[in-house]
């Protein structure tokens, strides 16, 4: 896809929210729909990681309960204003991220999954204990003030317009990352990915490309975890559990990681299922454990392949398969 | 004081060889981190429950390792080896789907209140240890784990078949070559390691109570273990199990306000200095 084709596809993704905003039903549909971007903001940077770094995070809920506390902690001791929080948040997130990247990255394979979901565990039994500062297992409230970046809160945690500000968030994440993606840091990044040996070989640095996917990756996960606190309000050891980091990951691989969008679509499609599922929502996860075995047999690019195989015919096939497997 | 929970930390640690070792046998044959191992755990020590409640605990001991081999030999034969050429990861998250869905079944059958299983009669008694008097059940448990340390130990340096299993964690292709049956012996394998972990079950019942958090907590201190000891270490596996138990126990005593935070630092530190764990040398 070339630059301006990018920024018009941007454009029509966002025309195409404010159409869903402005007729796309009751309140409670929008909130449906506001969950599912918020999330799929979420999965796009654990798919990242996946995709630029070819490593399996079971542990990226840190990054999103973590930005969620940080602001409400800010807010509640009143150390600065709402808007400079949510920027020192996610700068902090990224450089936090990279320099604990540069130490876990250098872990082989499945044991970063491990070693990722004991951090995460770490944060989130630090939050459930600590009492004073977090409220513990009861989480905490964020006090948004009145008005944010010039606009009235009132206004904002309206489902419309909560709705598009999410979605716009949604829009600018991918184009800043598909953008960043065509650049020098994308290729370095996947030749870092294919083969770390043969990268180093031809003179490229291999840790710091691939601590600061991990940045990267945490950054947006800790936007996600901005809106997240901005649409509840609320913010709980739930928001840091592995089970959060495991459902992310669930909508990356069904969704499909080898494109930017896959993860989206992903979270989109859980909750829609979610919803649908109703009465057998109980038995969700046994629904979904059997949906991820099914993908993952089937179709290891996920719906995302599997549409992209549909529309490109089976010419396709053979190319995604070759890429398959690193 | 600091005895009894020294012993604690023993008893605990004698769990996590029963659970680990299943663990780093999984791994060591196929390859396989299986986040199912926690919810087969879980699994074990409800079918514990439902056996004890109708015959005995010692029904229990026996029959639910006997159960959870069969299932574990399924999972090789329907599950592994059929993914085998999969890269490592889809293998990892089709365990995590399996998580999923035992721990669904579990709560459907059991529900979500804790349950507890009574110990058996014969071990309800306390025994004096240096002046403390200690449940002997949990000495049993200790006396378990140390008995699969050592079992297994035995079993893989000095039998035929545990020479076939260490020759095919390190070279399954030239094993095969050489005329072993790998697909018979990782069946085998996946099956001794998922008995581990319905035994891990079990024995657990009587002292941890049953609830649907079990799985994670075991789980997630079961992976600080094999990560620090050194992915498909035994030995490895059994240190680091140990001194878990004790930093838990020690860490309950004099930092009682980072106890839970101590295995996972232990971990990062150690990952730091050896990225492949202290008695990991692949990667």
């Amino acid at each position: 896809m070339t630059i301006p084709k990018l920024f018009l596809s941007a454009v029509v993704a966002l025309a195409v929210g404010a159409a869903v905003a402005a007729f796309g039903g009751s309140g409670k549909v929008l909130s449906l729909l506001t969950q599912a971007v918020i999330y799929a903001v979420f999965a796009i940077g654990v798919g990242l990681l996946l995709r630029q770094n070819g490593m399996v995070s079971f542990g990226h809920a840190l990054f999103f309960g973590t930005s969620g506390y940080a602001i409400g902690i800010i807010l509640q001791m009143q150390l600065m204003p709402a808007e400079a929080a949510i920027i020192l948040t996610l700068i902090a997130m990224g450089l936090i991220a990279f320099l604990m990247g540069l130490v876990m990255v250098r872990v082989p394979g499945v044991a970063f999954g491990m070693l990722t979901l004991a951090v995460g565990q770490m944060a989130f039994l630090t939050a459930s204990r600590s009492r004073g500062v977090t409220g513990g297992a009861d989480g905490m409230n964020v006090d948004w003030p009145s008005t944010l970046f010039g606009a009235p809160v009132s206004e904002l945690v309206k489902p419309h317009t909560m709705f598009m500000v999410c979605w716009a968030t949604l829009v600018v994440v991918m184009l800043v990352l598909a953008l960043l993606l065509r650049s020098r840091f994308g290729s370095i990044t996947e030749a870092v990915r294919d083969n770390e040996e043969r990268a180093r070989f031809i003179g490229i640095r291999t840790l710091a490309p691939r601590a600061a996917v991990y940045a990267l990756s945490a950054m947006v996960v800790g936007l996600a975890g901005v809106l997240s606190a901005l649409n509840t309000g609320f913010v709980s050891p739930e928001n840091l559990h592995w089970s959060l980091s495991g459902v992310s990951l669930m909508m990356v691989v069904v969704g499909g990681y080898k494109v930017l969008w896959g993860p989206a679509l992903g979270a989109v499609v859980y909750f829609l299922a979610k919803d649908i599922l109703g009465d057998y929502a109980n038995h969700w996860m046994a629904i979904f454990g059997v949906a991820l075995i099914t993908v993952i047999v089937f179709s290891p690019t996920g719906i995302a392949g599997a549409l992209q195989r549909l529309v490109h015919g089976k010419k396709a096939a053979p190319a995604a398969r070759a890429s398959h497997g690193h | 004081m600091l005895t009894i929970n020294l012993f604690n930390g023993l008893v605990y640690g004698a769990l996590l060889i029963v659970m680990c070792s299943g663990l780093a046998l999984i791994y060591g044959l196929r390859r396989v981190v299986n986040f199912a191992h926690g919810s087969l755990y879980m699994l074990g020590a409800y079918l514990g429950y439902s056996i004890a409640m109708r015959s005995n605990f010692w029904v229990a001991l026996v029959a639910v390792p006997a159960i959870m081999a069969l299932l574990g030999v399924l999972l090789d034969r329907y599950g592994f080896r059929l993914l085998q050429d999969r890269d490592p990861l889809s293998v990892v998250l089709v365990t995590f789907g399996l998580l999923l869905i035992i721990e669904d079944f579990v709560q459907t059958v059991w529900g979500k209140s804790n349950l507890s299983v009574p110990a058996p009669a014969a071990l309800s008694t306390s025994i004096d240890l240096f002046g403390t008097p200690v449940p002997a059940y949990r000495l049993a448990v200790i006396a378990v784990g140390a008995g699969v340390a050592l079992g297994l130990t035995l079993w893989l340096r000095y039998s035929k078949v545990g020479l076939f299993v260490r020759a095919a964690s390190t070279d399954p292709t030239t094993t095969a070559m050489q005329g072993v049956n790998t697909d018979a012996l990782s069946a085998g394998v996946v099956g001794l390691g998922t008995a581990l972990a319905g035994l891990a079950g079990v024995v657990s019942a009587p002292f941890l109570s049953l609830s649907p958090s079990m799985s994670s907590d075991v789980i997630i201190d079961s992976f600080v273990v094999v990560v620090v000891g050194g992915l498909g270490s035994l030995s490895g596996a059994f240190i680091a199990a140990m001194g878990l138990g004790m930093v838990q126990a020690l860490g309950a005593v004099y930092l009682p306000n980072a106890a839970v935070l101590l295995p996972f630092m232990l971990m990062v530190g150690i990952l730091i200095w050896k990225p492949s764990g202290f008695a990991g040398s692949r990667t």
